[in-house]
């Protein structure tokens, strides 16, 4: 016998992901899910705008990471409520995930929740974990042709940090052109050009946070 | 990368949908897979047959229905078809406003029960 079952493979995922969603609407907590591949400099953006954002919102984080606890101490020693998730070798954080580590982080006292998504340009973008916005990092060393080869992240993502400009004259890749391929995937994508190490061009990215959950 | 995910989700979900109908073994599970979707059939498949074992799917067979890439434009109001990851304009007119409607499908369709 042939029965019909037309449904989203996720939508397990989808469900517990608006569950999230409606956890953190209840407690007024504006959440932002990170992206990028490893090493883009998703923590250390996370640490210059714990700093940039000090006096101005209340911050929690939770790290996804596949092993270790590193990124999440980087985090704790700046004061801030953290929770570290190890995902065992997914690649990916999902809706359950974050559902169990909520009991961790004292939402009442939040304003602002970033989620710092395993390093991975694919397969976090597939997976609704209850966020307002996603945002990616691409950082320059990566080459500029990766919008185009990861199309489906810079899709999904409402804006993008082009990360690692302080090394723009030791590589090859054109930042005009990680605009350009990036707005033509995404034409509403609000794009940041910055360096996480240094500081610099971080100021508008603070202003466009410190503006959302108003 | 992230297949082994997809086939865990899709061997609860057939599961879940043989318990509400009662029904006491599948022998395949159809599924379908758009282009743009970022999931490759071969390793969802390598997945399926690595995570099948030990669940009421262990004896069934996936089948993959792979959905290639189409687009509708407002502009002429045709539907269009396209190959690659993205696409800039309506291959029809040339217009900017059209929508990407095929090629992102992750959903599962049918299965054959007993
Ligand atoms: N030169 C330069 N280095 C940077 C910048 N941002 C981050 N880095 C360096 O890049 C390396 C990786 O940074 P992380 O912040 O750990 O990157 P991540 O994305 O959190 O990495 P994973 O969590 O492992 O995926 C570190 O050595 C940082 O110091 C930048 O703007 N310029
Ligand atoms: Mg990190
Ligand atoms: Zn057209």
């Amino acid at each position: 016998m042939n029965i019909k079952v037309v449904s989203r493979i996720l939508e397990a995922n989808d469900r517990l992901a608006e569950d999230n969603r409606k956890i953190f609407r209840d407690s007024n907590v504006y959440v932002i899910n990170l992206m990028s591949a490893p090493g883009a400099g998703k923590t250390t953006l996370l640490e210059r705008t714990v700093s940039g954002l000090s006096g101005k919102k209340k911050i929690g984080v939770i790290e996804g990471d596949i092993a270790t606890d590193s990124d999440a101490q980087r985090i704790a020693a700046l004061g801030v409520p953290v929770v570290q998730i190890n995902t065992g070798g997914a690649c990916h954080l999902d809706a359950n995930m974050i559902r169990e580590a909520l009991s961790g982080l004292p939402l009442k006292d939040m304003e602002l929740l970033f989620i710092e998504n395993v390093g991975n340009l694919v397969c976090p973008a597939e997976f609704d974990i209850g966020e307002n916005e996603k945002v990616m990092i691409l950082s320059v060393t990566e080459g500029d042709d990766k919008p185009l080869k990861y199309p489906l992240m810079f899709e999904r993502a409402s804006a993008l940090v082009i990360n690692k400009i302080d090394l723009l004259p030791f590589v090859d890749a054109s930042v005009q052109k990680i605009r350009e391929d990036s707005l033509r995937l995404n034409p509403g994508m609000r794009i940041f050009e910055a360096s996480a190490k240094t500081g610099s061009g971080l100021q508008p990215w603070f202003e466009w946070l410190n503006q959302k959950g108003k | 990368m992230h297949e082994a995910s997809i086939a865990e989700s899709l061997i609860e979900l057939a599961e879940k949908h043989l318990r509400e109908g009662n029904h006491s073994a599948v022998s395949s599970v159809t599924v379908r897979i758009g282009r743009l979707s970022g999931v490759m059939p071969d390793a969802l498949l390598f997945a399926f047959e690595a995570l099948k074992g030990g669940t009421p799917l262990e004896g069934a067979t996936l089948l993959i229905d792979v959905i290639p890439q189409g687009g509708m434009c407002k502009g002429c109001e045709k539907e269009f078809s396209f190959d690659g990851p993205y696409i800039s304009e309506c291959p029809l007119c040339g217009g900017a406003e059209f929508s990407v409607t095929r090629g992102r499908e992750l959903e599962m369709t049918e299965m054959e029960v007993a």
